[in-house]
């Protein structure tokens, strides 16, 4: 695989995030823990690599939420995060 | 999970669009229906056993049980090349979806409307104009449509039709690498005095929906909210370093 292959988009984030939280997030608030600007995680710079995705803010770049998947498990880390927001009426249908 | 869980589609149909684009028609068993804007995600397997997912906008209108996609073949792709070139009708994917609710519009929300699309960033606007067309939605609504050549449009005849409806759309093209003669229309980049000759004033409040390859998408969306546009009313998709305009 080169490096083109590794690319994804916001949209693949998007359903992997689903798998992860069981809701649709592309419709969930954060907040930046660094600029403290509120976006919906739609909104969010995404960067795939093979194993996981990278979400930064639009308004400064600082990393909000790194997402990876290896060994049967998930790995989230949200320190860039300051809040997230998650509106129980948006969970997935079972 | 309900929803996102992984589900045989079958191709039912293949439609060339242009050189590198194509369009699958797809019958999805017991599809609930999507939102103009949703995208799926589809995975391949290789006879080794290797997968890879890729995500792709639903280009058709959510009405019924077909799901249509339009896939644009990237020459260093892992699946792309297999979806516009290869696959045949009657091949089965797997696939999953409709995904996201961000990049969403329908007739309820209003407008006016003010789409922007770089090359196949239009599929996922496309949902949005042929939902707005079979809803009979009169929203005010002006597509921009960024392509390297006019035989790089995407879906042309079909905007053709739509425009000329009558029903409050224009669609207005730039092209960026090569115009035919006579062309009268735009010939470069979409920026801020284009965005600003074809889009609304901000003080009729657009909800803007951008669409496209990263650069493209970040500068539109820059620009609009420099002419005075509400961020939060400017909606976007990037699909990544990978596209072309």
């Amino acid at each position: 695989m080169d490096e083109a292959d590794l690319r994804m988009d916001g949209n693949h984030v998007a359903g992997m995030l689903a798998e992860v939280f069981q809701f649709d997030m592309t419709v969930e608030w954060s907040g930046c823990a660094a600029c403290g600007d509120r976006h919906q995680l739609g909104a969010l710079q995404a960067y795939g690599h093979g194993m996981g995705a990278v979400l930064s803010c639009p308004s400064c770049g600082q990393t909000l939420l790194r997402v990876a998947r290896g060994g049967g498990r998930w790995w989230l880390d949200l320190r860039g995060m300051a809040w997230l927001q998650l509106d129980e009426g948006a969970r997935l249908p079972e | 999970m309900g929803r996102l869980s992984w589900r045989l589609a079958r191709v039912a149909e293949i439609k060339p669009e242009t050189p590198r684009v194509a369009s699958l028609a797809l019958d999805v068993p017991s599809w609930d229906g999507h939102q103009a804007g949703q995208h799926v995600d589809l995975r391949l397997t290789a006879e080794d056993g290797y997968q890879a997912e890729r995500s792709y906008s639903i280009a058709s209108a959510p009405d019924g049980q077909r799901v249509e996609l339009t896939v644009e073949r990237l020459d260093d792709g892992e699946v792309s090349p297999y979806l516009a070139g290869e696959v045949r009708q009657g091949d089965q994917l797997e696939l999953r979806g409709p995904i996201g609710l961000y990049f969403v519009w329908q007739p309820g929300l209003g407008g006016p409307l003010l789409l922007v699309a770089g090359g196949s960033g239009v599929v996922p606007l496309m949902a949005m104009l042929r939902h707005r067309a079979a809803s009979g939605s009169r929203v005010q609504t002006r597509l921009l449509y960024s392509s390297r050549t006019l035989e790089d449009v995407i879906y042309r005849e079909e905007l053709e039709r739509l425009a000329v409806a009558g029903d409050g759309l224009t669609v207005t093209h730039t092209l960026t690498r090569a115009q035919p003669p006579g062309w009268q229309g735009y010939n470069r980049r979409i920026d801020a005095a284009m965005l600003k000759e074809v889009g609304w004033p901000p003080d009729e409040r657009p909800l803007a929906y951008v669409c496209g390859p990263t650069r493209l998408v970040e500068a539109v969306a820059d620009d609009l909210v420099a002419l005075g546009h509400d961020p939060f009313r400017v909606k976007t998709e990037r699909f990544g370093p990978t596209g072309v305009q």
